[in-house]
């Protein structure tokens, strides 16, 4: 009875192509926007993926990674001295704008890392040595950069090619892969005396202090000790990743403009596809009622309506998700616009689509249930 | 199976497999990377951090120049070994010793007049001896004699002044010697010139940007450890400490506690810019160390670790630390 079931489902190519259409459909919209929004969320946390440090140590008002206010030089040997810290290196973040030979000019986020051990770095090379950024006047730019920086260059920007940062030369020592950041600008290393050359003056340059906790110690219990003992602000990288995201949540409309998106999805999805299995039930009625008369029972007659429904919502879902899929490589391999995906997104559309299709089954359950066996000899 | 003849069914297939790929490729987070250089670390159980900078073991000597002038040699180079009164930066003299030579002068033509004063003296003393002689046998009257006897006395008197110019102009020519003098400037104790900031012909001022020179001993070095005030209680006199150079985190140094400087001072700003303001204030205090195989140089930043009393550790309900 189940194959008559697909075979009634399949046999109506317009409507079936219409039912699996609108939950690809919607599972696309809801998947890809919130990936979009997930991903946008997770490039207000770029510092931390390109930073990478256990814990985080700043003023005891920041709470999220992209305001930063500065702290005095001995505030690192502060969080040195502190129990649980087995090292604790300085970084200072900075926007400078980055000048061009044709007087076109980009922002940057300039990273001065610590001179001996580099703590901070970007994880990927893909061009020149790390070791190279302790070279006097060098930077190290992410592919980014380079991609803005040579707009209008007949040749790319190389190693050994030099730009102008806030009046001063600024040469190119290598190229590294680095996440994007939320306001699109950048990354940029240089070693933490090299920032300070680049950067204007200012009464304190440190912007945060990234620390490792001592064997034995967890970064939670280290950073505890740390905002004991110094007063100031310890996250390990999870609680200033959640905090950060947190403050856009709270700080800004974006939450509203993606979930409404969502929302529209979820609606135009359950409509859609809702409207047309009512459709389709509606116009299989007469075979319906047939088998009716020919004596399936109700329950047999609801199960074969979810098989209809469920396998409309595998297909919709798995092609929704195949186009997402495609999407995603595209985006991952172009680094713009914002993509992620964690498990709990596809997880919960595919909840989403089955209470669609159990809702649409539903409806067609409901008529089903009511019809008279008698229709086949009418009209 | 109806379904297995369908595009659609296998386009949901790749789908599932493809989301599923895709979840795991995002899932997995690069490791964080290691740092380049392995950072120094505290060998004690609790420690207090500070920024130290190597110094020759008596404090460095800045050279100053005594007053301003043009500077007409500079006697030794960086790394010379002096010893205490050498040479080492002659200032223009030029002027000085013009005066000098004109004061010697000037005292040679007064002692020429007053040779030639006391042969007036003994001219004027013969002939009152003579007259006093004519007087008595009343050849010459009292008028005459007493005449004769006001010209030596006058003669005596010239001599005295003249004597006196004489002294006053020796004082003078001592003073301009001094003035010779001080335009040598001298190595005030043993060591070696570590740093030369001037060249004959520049102009040495009094009060210089940068010292004229740096004078310092080499053989024993020690660290100026600078704390910053908010962990001054927790420094203790007596503590070993280690220091790390910088860029050379593997090799410690041990250090030797020496004193704890009672005053404390506004930090040097370590970008070297002389406007920078400051906030902050810091405790130095002073090791000694040995000079290890590795080269060290006055001058160099260090890394340092004092050892000090464990603080009480935040009580912790969920993880509590193995240590401590």
């Amino acid at each position: 009875m189940y194959h008559l079931a697909l075979k009634m489902l399949l046999g109506d190519r317009a409507k079936y192509a219409m039912l699996v259409g609108g939950l690809t459909f919607a599972t696309m919209l809801m998947t890809q926007q919130s990936a979009v929004f997930f991903g946008l969320l997770k490039w207000t946390t770029s510092h931390l993926s390109n930073m990478r440090a256990k814990i985080w140590v700043v003023d005891r008002n920041v709470q999220q990674a992209n305001e930063l206010k500065a702290l005095r030089d001995t505030d690192v040997n502060r969080v040195r001295s502190v129990t649980g810290v087995a090292w604790a290196m300085p970084i200072y973040v900075t926007i400078q704008s980055a000048k061009l030979a044709d007087g076109n000019f980009k922002p940057i986020m300039l990273v001065g890392l610590d001179n001996t051990t580099l703590v901070g770095r970007p994880p990927i090379m893909l061009r020149g040595q790390l070791e190279d950024v302790r070279l006097p006047n060098s930077i190290i730019l992410d592919e980014l950069g380079i991609q803005r920086l040579s707009v209008g260059r007949a040749k790319p920007l190389g190693l050994g090619d030099t730009f102008e940062l806030n009046d001063k030369e600024a040469r190119i020592v290598g190229i590294c892969r680095a996440d994007r950041h939320f306001f699109g600008y950048p990354y940029a290393y240089s070693t933490y005396t090299q920032a300070l050359q680049f950067a204007p003056k200012q009464r304190k340059m440190l912007s945060l202090v990234l620390a490792e906790p001592a064997p034995g110690w967890t970064a939670e219990a280290a950073a505890k000790q740390i905002q004991l003992e110094t007063g100031m602000k310890a996250y390990t990288e999870d609680e200033l990743f959640w905090s950060t995201i947190r403050w856009y949540f709270r700080n800004t409309g974006i939450p509203v403009a993606f979930v409404s998106i969502i929302v529209l999805g979820f609606i135009v999805g359950t409509t859609i596809s809702g409207q047309t299995f009512y459709a389709f039930v509606h116009e299989n009625l007469r075979h319906l009622g047939a088998l009716k008369a020919m004596g399936a029972s109700n329950g047999l007659l609801a199960r074969m309506l979810l098989v209809q429904s469920f396998t409309v919502g595998f297909l919709g879902y798995g092609i929704g998700v195949l186009l997402v899929t495609l999407f995603g490589q595209v985006v991952l391999a172009r680094g713009d616009p914002p993509f992620m995906l964690p498990w709990q997104l596809p997880a919960a559309t595919f909840a989403i689509v089955m209470g669609i299709c159990a809702f649409s089954a539903l409806l067609g359950i409901v008529k089903v249930w009511k019809v008279e066996p008698a229709i086949v000899f009418r009209g | 199976m109806l379904l297995l003849r369908q595009v659609t069914f296998y386009l949901a297939i790749a789908g599932f497999i493809g989301v599923f790929l895709l979840v795991r490729q995002m899932q997995q987070k690069p490791p964080s990377p290691p740092p380049a250089v392995e950072p120094a670390r505290s060998p004690f159980a609790a420690s207090v951090a500070a920024t130290g900078i190597l110094e020759a073991a008596r404090e460095n000597v800045k050279i100053a120049a005594p007053k301003p002038a043009l500077i007409q040699k500079v006697a030794v180079e960086v790394g010379s070994k002096v010893k205490v009164g050498d040479t080492i930066i002659q200032l223009d003299d030029r002027e000085s010793r013009a005066r000098l030579n004109t004061l010697r002068a000037q005292i040679e033509a007064l002692r020429a007049g007053l040779k030639a004063d006391r042969v007036m003296q003994a001219d004027a003393a013969d002939q009152l001896a003579r007259a006093a002689q004519l007087a008595k046998a009343n050849v010459i009257s009292v008028d005459e004699r007493k005449r004769r006897e006001f010209a030596t006395q006058n003669w005596d008197a010239r001599i005295a002044k003249s004597e006196a110019d004489i002294a006053a102009m020796d004082a003078q020519l001592q003073q301009s010697q001094t003035e010779v003098d001080v335009l040598t400037i001298r190595a005030p104790r043993d060591g070696t010139i570590l740093q030369v900031n001037v060249r004959a012909g520049e102009f040495a001022g009094t009060t210089p940007q940068e010292p004229l020179m740096i004078l310092g001993e080499v053989e024993k070095l020690q660290v100026r450890a600078e704390v910053d005030e908010q962990n001054a209680p927790l420094v203790e006199a007596g503590r070993p400490a280690v220091a790390y150079l910088k860029g050379d985190t593997l090799r410690k140094l041990p250090l030797r506690f020496v004193r704890i400087e009672p005053f404390v001072i506004p930090k040097r700003s370590l970008t070297g810019d002389s406007a920078e303001r400051v906030d902050t204030r810091v405790l130095q205090i002073i090791f000694e160390l040995d000079r290890p195989e590795v080269p060290l140089y006055v001058g160099q930043q260090v890394d340092v670790f004092i050892e000090r009393a464990p603080t009480p550790v935040a009580a912790n309900p969920t993880t509590s630390p193995a240590k401590q």
